[in-house]
């Protein structure tokens, strides 16, 4: 079988000086599924996206044409396209907007017209001024050529695109939070039920909310089909989807793959393996949120969407951070929920407090004042955050953020306990008080 | 409005229930007897579920899940575990994370006692804390206001006190501030926490982090014996208990009654209760000898009062005498005015209404009169009054909620700025004196009126008219609400600002009505058994008495619980009135300005003091109760009042306020079958008059009055402000302080053209008054209107008849 | 009432431009934050006053959103504020010893700005450059595949040439190294101080607004 095409990176590897550029993009067949849309239709459009089987990319993989399908009938209604991208390790939006972004704008304007959108907006994390700059230049462009504004190409059809750039807040890439922040409003997310994005969602009008890389794709679905797409990879996660590599690695960096290789294949060839020929010793298959993954269990299985649920973790962003023999996992633990401590609402008690706490308890630790006791408080915090301590995570939280710091915690007790003992070990026994971090 | 809702069938711990579909399931188990533990959960504010705290199991297709009860409405067929493993475990889990930032500060606090966090801790809580990290730390109490102080230490960010600012009283003025474990409950830099409404936070806070200044270190919630009453503040009669230790009252707090405040108070009836034990009260009965008072027996008091009294009778005949006041007490007391000066004196000169002077036979007879309750689902609100946020400030609250939560079209026209403006949708303004002119527009849907005269159309509609400010006749009132009489699905509430007027003039204390709603002249058996023969021609209202004493035609004037050189528009010539009487006595619990000229000065049992009954201004009749003892040799006005008439030789035969009740009930057809027994048991929520099949006695007819045109001059918008001089205030420590003191309120463009702005001094001169003042501006006022509160402290009376002048800067 | 600052005439163009592009005036209150920051080089009181004004809100509510995000400083920050990442991506790649490096060269801690209020250090979580790690923004333009000497040289830079004006590709020339991705696109756009270098540009005012 060949290679199948890329379809997210075609136009800046072909073009890596001017793939920005409306010019390049319309001399590269840019805006012509626009047109292949407007034509098209509503439903129709809808129908090539869930045929395609297109699978979100901001975290939770949800069928975006499944999605677009829950629209509820009242109008007004909005699109908001998540380019807050701020789960560590995760890079791709960012490459998408930078070096092709008409090709999202493409994709904002075909998803508008197909859940009857007249107002679409993209919120972009306040720390991407350059994508921001990008995308906003793209979208001027757009409007000058008529791809957007009123009476669009003459279909009768109007769009409005705001670019909105966000004020520093890991938590506004969650969905609802989002939507509270583009209202004006801390960005704390809503409680689903009752506030789902397409019957509840900005301003209360129906909402769908995508990822900046789902919708890089819709303009390819549109130009050749959504069986094509399908027809990409496994059946279950279709298509071409971004990877971005980080950590001890050779050549990190984001790589546009098809699901269905190994692990070992993804670190060691595609990523060039491990930096100073050292050893792997574990692995996030999916952004800061997902459980690790270690060399002796997982370094054969797929990447694939199902085989990375099965084993106990997510694609999530589909950030895979790497580590080698020579990182204290206490310490790379305690990195990982600080971020997450750092970014919580703070609405809800358990992740507010919780994360905090986890927080302090590593921290002690890796001070040199670790007590007995505090394994099992680690893990009986955790299990007051998301009982159970399973993946994906029970919830006594408001959203996912308070169990995503339950991961790297989960993942150490699990994984390298001998060096969670020894860290207790080290400790003395002299009491300290871990003042919290502001 | 939705159809009732379909009932449905849950299971709870095993139990079947039944329950209106969409219900929470925190309400609904509670209800059942399943007390599920909550801290941001409040019934009266939307549901959050941010504190977690009502974790419980439910069985879903998902199998089985922890859900937040408080957001969880009920469906069929729904099975739910509060007490299993899984959700103790998350509970306590919760409980163990709250307490992880929480000092141990207890025994110092406030709330200790009565902390529902210490409650929960006590039987939901791990034995020890796991927590061997540093606590959160923050500044100690700090004052967000000159009522409230914050603890943020103990603060567990319920979000309650900064829901019910936004979506309650509309004052968001506190607010999360920071994110994630450093979020704070704070105000903005240098701007308190001024609203009129914070004492609620201080109620409804489920720990010690909010608390009120009056109360601080007071009390501890096991000294304090507790009572329920009926606010004595503001008409719409709010229910509260009163928490007292060692005869000394402590404190107000809010109850939940549905029909009237729905456990709010404003700030200024929680706080009030100050004046109660003020060193001010007057302890002993008061005689003028040689200029000076000095104390007297009440023996002898009562037999110079009723000497005086009978004396002037027999010179000048009955109708030398008036009486005004009577609105601030009990039920019971107004009755006893009200026979007092009928069977007693013989005149029907007297009045309860002192500033609001609107026709007592409209406030009580307006037909199709509106209930608080009818905001709940009225479509369009049209509100033609004072500021509520000011004068009614419980009405205020449910009028926002209805036109905030409830989708009603809320039209409100007044000459200045309200509270309410920001909710409603559409708001006109107009020079005082030109109201005729706008209702006019308004009910030909002229040009810019025409949304609102279609918005009218659609019932059901509720009109609240009293007097918008002052300056301006009280007939205009009525003209609305003859207008609103033809309109589709009406109910009209007519308002005025005194607690109990209604109450008053329900007993008659009112120049034209007798105790039931009935005209003077229409007095039947047994009334007529019980007091004898009743003059039928009209007295004189309170204007018409203070005219007759300054003229000679009035010679003697009682004051119940009035103070008419602070309280009525025209003080200064109040004053002049009160000087010219040949005799006057007051009734009172202070010597305000008005007792200090009487001849004699009786000192008055008050709230808390004595129990009775008051009656709201949809006609509510609610108990009032006692659980201190008056100063002193305080009494009682109607024992006063009874003990003159003996002293008179003309016994009016009241015993105690008991009996008054049972005579009320049975000289009265609206009150028939409303005993206090009725009230304290079956009836806690109040019951409306006339009620059951009763039918209003008196009907009456509201006229297209005729409204004086003022000069085209400037015009003057003199109204109230919830904080004034009046004496209740005075004698309320936390309270006196916040009176606004004088301004000048000008549009835009009359300040423009005196070339000053807001904050800069401009002198206003009113007949031959003046004052210096700074500015407001106000974009509402028509552009030859100057606002000017009323009764501000260190202001002499003004009055408001007087032509106005304002010129840009103080006095030279 | 508090008297309310009014803006340059330029920003208060901006801001009602701004406004106009929302469905809901309330939606302009992070750009508007932006604007008030650019006009005093931080978040002051009086710029959250403005802001509340044009969009009808009470201060306190303002403050309550400022307040949630971390890129609206409320203290007065120095000419570039130098933000290194220590996510897991950049600590794993030497990221705390960067940041030890610039607030060395700063001669403050993170958290504070120098004596002669030029360079404000802190540390930040992930800013999305984890493949180029460990990266830092000098106002908000990226710097990739730094070692602590080039963050040092980086500080040093700053100090003696106080450019008016921060070109990440320059920078990224001078002292980066690994980045994220391949970078062919010369970028023209310059940050002017310690907020992003983003302006919404003037697109159609959007139909149908309420
Ligand atoms: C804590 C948290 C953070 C998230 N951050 C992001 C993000 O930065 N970008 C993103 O696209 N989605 C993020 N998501 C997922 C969004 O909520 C949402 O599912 C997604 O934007 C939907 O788009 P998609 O269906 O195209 O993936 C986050 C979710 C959670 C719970
Ligand atoms: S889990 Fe954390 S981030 Fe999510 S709502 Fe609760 S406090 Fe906010
Ligand atoms: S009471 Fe339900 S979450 Fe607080």
């Amino acid at each position: 079988m060949s290679e199948p095409p890329l379809i997210l990176t075609a136009r800046m590897h072909a073009h890596p000086e001017t793939s920005h550029t409306i010019a390049t993009f319309e001399a590269t067949g840019g805006y012509t599924a626009l047109r292949t849309a407007l034509d098209m239709g509503r439903e129709a459009i809808v129908e090539e996206v869930k045929a395609a089987n297109l699978r979100g990319r901001g975290g939770a993989g949800f069928p975006a044409g499944v999605k677009w399908g829950f629209l509820a009938p009242a109008r007004p209604a909005y699109l908001v396209v998540n380019g807050d991208e701020s789960e560590p390790g995760t890079f791709k939006d960012r490459q998408l907007m930078e070096r092709d972004p008409h090709q999202l704008v493409e994709g904002t304007i075909i998803s508008s017209l197909a859940n009857e959108v007249n107002h679409a907006f993209i919120y972009i994390r306040g720390e991407y001024p350059k994508p921001a700059r990008r995308v906003q230049a793209a979208v001027d462009e757009a409007y000058s050529a008529g791809y957007l504004g009123t009476n669009i190409l003459g279909s009768g059809y109007d769009l409005e695109l705001t670019v909105h750039l966000g004020g520093g807040a890991y938590i506004c890439g969650e969905e609802t939070a989002l939507l509270n922040s583009l209202e004006g409003r801390r960005g704390e997310p809503r409680l689903k039920p009752p506030f789902f994005p397409a019957v509840r969602g900005l301003y209360m009008a129906p909402t769908i909310v995508n990822n900046i890389e789902t919708l890089c794709n819709i303009a390819w679905i549109i130009n050749n089909g959504g069986n094509a797409y399908s027809a990409i990879g496994p059946e279950d996660s279709p298509g071409r989807r971004m990877c971005s590599i980080s950590g001890h690695v050779n050549r990190p960096g984001n790589y546009e793959i098809v699901e269905g290789i190994t692990w070992r294949e993804l670190i060691y060839e595609v990523a060039g393996g491990i930096r100073d020929g050292n050893e792997l010793k574990a692995w996030v298959p999916g952004g800061a949120s997902a459980p690790w993954f270690v060399p002796g269990e997982h370094l054969d299985t797929e990447v694939t969407k199902a085989a990375i649920d099965s084993n106990g973790s997510m694609t999530g962003s589909g950030a895979v951070i790497v580590m080698d023999h020579t990182t204290d996992m206490v310490a790379a633990a305690e990195r990982l929920v600080r971020f997450f401590a750092h970014e919580s609402c703070g609405q809800c008690t358990p992740c507010r407090e919780g994360t905090t706490w986890l927080d302090m308890i590593l921290r002690r630790m890796l001070a040199g004042h670790g007590r007995a006791t505090d394994p099992d408080v680690l893990y009986d915090v955790s299990d007051n955050i998301s009982p159970g301590v399973t993946w994906p995570p029970k919830m006594t939280t408001i959203c996912p953020l308070g169990p995503s710091a339950v991961s790297p915690v989960a993942s150490l007790l699990k994984h390298f306990p001998e060096e969670v003992a020894a860290a207790v070990e080290r400790g003395t026994q002299v009491p300290v008080s871990i003042g919290m971090r502001v | 409005m939705s159809d009732a809702p379909e009932s449905v069938k849950i299971t709870i711990n095993g139990v079947e229930i039944e329950a209106p579909a969409g219900e929470m399931l925190i309400k609904v188990a509670e209800e059942h007897g399943t007390y599920i533990p909550r801290f941001c959960w409040h019934p009266r504010m939307k549901p959050v579920g941010l504190c977690r705290m009502c974790l419980v199991e439910v069985e879903t297709p998902r199998g089985v899940v922890l859900v937040p009860s408080c957001v969880q409405p009920v469906a069929d067929g729904m099975i739910v575990e509060t007490a299993s493993p899984v959700a103790l475990k998350a509970q306590e889990g919760v409980l163990e994370f709250l307490l992880v930032n929480h000092p141990l500060d207890c025994p110092v606090c406030d709330r200790g006692g009565e902390c529902p966090l210490q409650d929960q801790v006590m039987s939901y809580g791990p034995g020890e804390s796991r927590f061997v990290e540093e606590k959160r730390h923050y500044e100690k109490p700090v004052p967000i206001s000159d009522l409230v102080l914050l603890d943020r230490e103990r603060c567990i960010l319920c979000a309650r006190c900064v829901r019910f600012s936004d979506e309650i009283s509309g004052d968001p003025l506190i607010e999360f501030q920071g994110r994630g474990n450093t979020t704070e409950i704070f105000t903005f830099p240098n701007e308190p926490f001024a609203s009129y409404f914070s004492g609620n936070t201080v109620q409804i806070c489920p720990v010690g982090a909010l608390t009120a200044a009056p109360y601080r270190f007071r009390a501890r919630p096991w000294d304090l014996q507790t009572i329920e009453s009926t606010s004595p503040f503001h008409t719409e009669g709010s229910r509260i208990t009163v928490h007292a230790s060692q005869n000394q009252v402590m404190r107000f707090l809010g109850v939940d009654n549905g029909p009237t405040n729905q456990g709010w108070l404003s700030d200024k009836e929680r706080f009030g209760f100050e004046f109660i034990g003020s060193p001010g009260r007057l302890r002993t009965p008061m005689i003028r000898e040689n200029g000076e008072l000095r104390e007297a027996s009440w023996g002898e008091a009562l037999i110079f009062v009723a000497e005086r009294l009978k004396e002037i009778i027999e010179r000048s005949g009955p109708d030398a005498v008036g009486a005004i006041g009577g609105a601030q007490g009990t039920n019971e007391d107004a009755y006893a005015l009200s026979k007092f000066m009928r069977a007693a004196v013989g005149t029907n000169n007297l009045d309860a209404q002192l500033d609001d002077g609107l026709n007592p036979d409209f406030l009580v007879g307006v037909g199709s009169r509106a209930r608080i309750d009818d905001l709940e689902t009225a479509n369009t609100i049209l509100v033609w009054s004072a500021d509520l946020k000011e004068e009614n400030p419980i009405l205020y609250l449910r009028v926002r909620r209805a036109a905030q939560e409830l989708g009603a079209t809320l039209i409100v026209v007044h000459p200045a700025r309200t509270g309410l403006d920001d909710v409603a949708a559409h708001k006109f303004g107009y020079r005082p004196g030109d109201g005729s002119d706008l209702l006019a527009d308004l009910a030909a849907g002229k040009d810019g009126f025409a949304a609102a005269r279609d918005a009218l159309q659609e019932g059901p509609l509720v009109v609240i008219v009293g007097r918008t400010g002052l300056a301006e006749s009280g007939g205009l009132a009525e003209a609305v609400a003859s207008f609103a009489g033809d309109l589709p699905g009406v109910s009209i509430m007519p308002i005025v600002r005194r607690a109990n007027t209604f109450g008053a003039l329900d007993m008659g204390v009112a120049p034209s009505l007798l105790p039931g709603r009935i005209p003077a002249r229409g007095a039947e058996a047994p009334l007529v058994e019980l007091w004898g023969a009743i003059p039928v021609s009209r007295g004189l209202d309170t204007v018409g008495m203070l005219a007759g004493l300054r003229s000679g035609e009035l010679k003697a004037l009682i004051m119940v619980g009035a103070d008419p050189v602070r309280d009525v528009a025209s003080g200064s010539r109040a004053a002049e009135a009160i000087g010219a009487a040949e005799f006057t006595v007051a009734f009172d619990l202070f010597l305000t300005d008005s007792a200090a000229m009487a001849d004699v000065v009786l000192p008055a049992e008050g709230f808390a003091e004595k129990e009775g009954t008051v009656t709201n201004l949809e006609g509510r009749v609610q108990k009032v109760n006692r659980i201190v003892p008056g100063p002193g040799q305080a009494r009682p006005d109607w024992s006063i009042l009874d003990g003159i008439a003996e002293a008179m030789g003309s016994p009016i035969g009241l015993q105690s306020a008991e009996t008054i009740a049972k005579e009320i009930a049975t000289v009265a057809t609206a009150y028939e079958g409303i005993t206090w027994d009725l009230l304290e048991w079956e009836a806690r929520e109040g019951a409306v008059v006339p009620h059951g099949d009763a039918q209003q006695p008196l009907e009456y007819v509201a006229v297209n009055a005729e409204q004086p045109q003022q000069t085209k001059g400037l015009g003057l918008h003199l109204a109230r402000t919830l904080y004034d001089d009046g004496s209740a205030m005075r004698h309320s420590l936390s309270l006196a302080k916040l009176a606004p003191g004088m301004s000048a309120g000008l549009s835009p463009d009359h300040a423009a053209d005196l070339g000053v702005e807001a904050g800069n001094q401009v002198t206003v001169s009113i007949g031959n008054v003046s004052f210096t003042c700074p500015v407001r501006i106000d974009p509402s006022l028509s552009n030859r209107t100057v606002a000017i509160p009323f009764n501000q402290p260190g202001i002499e009376t003004l009055d408001a008849a007087a032509p106005i002048s304002v010129v840009a800067g103080g006095p030279s | 009432m508090t008297d309310i600052a009014q803006w340059s005439q330029e920003a208060e163009a901006l801001a009602e431009a701004v406004i106009a592009k929302y469905p809901q005036k309330r939606s302009a209150l992070m750009p508007l934050l932006y604007i008030a920051v650019r006009e005093d080089g931080y978040l002051t009181e009086s710029g959250m006053r403005r802001v509340a004004a044009l969009v009808d809100l009470e201060p306190a509510q303002v403050s309550s959103v400022a307040t949630f995000y971390s890129m609206y400083k409320r203290q007065p920050v120095g000419k570039y504020l130098v933000s290194v990442c220590t996510s897991i991506s950049c600590w794993l790649l030497g990221g705390d010893e960067v940041l030890e490096a610039v607030e060395s060269a700063a001669g403050v801690p993170a958290g504070a700005t120098d004596e002669s209020g030029v360079v404000s250090p802190e540390h930040v979580e992930c800013i999305g450059a984890c493949g180029g790690a460990p990266a830092v923004q000098v106002n908000y333009e990226l710097i990739e595949g730094l070692t602590p000497q080039k963050a040092t040289e980086l500080v040093e830079w700053l100090n003696a040439a106080q450019p008016e004006t921060l070109n990440g590709d320059e920078m990224q020339a001078l002292f980066g190294g690994q980045r994220s991705f391949d970078w062919a696109i010369h970028e023209t756009d310059s940050a002017t101080g310690p907020y992003p270098a983003f302006q919404p540009h003037g697109t159609v005012a959007p139909q149908g607004r309420s």
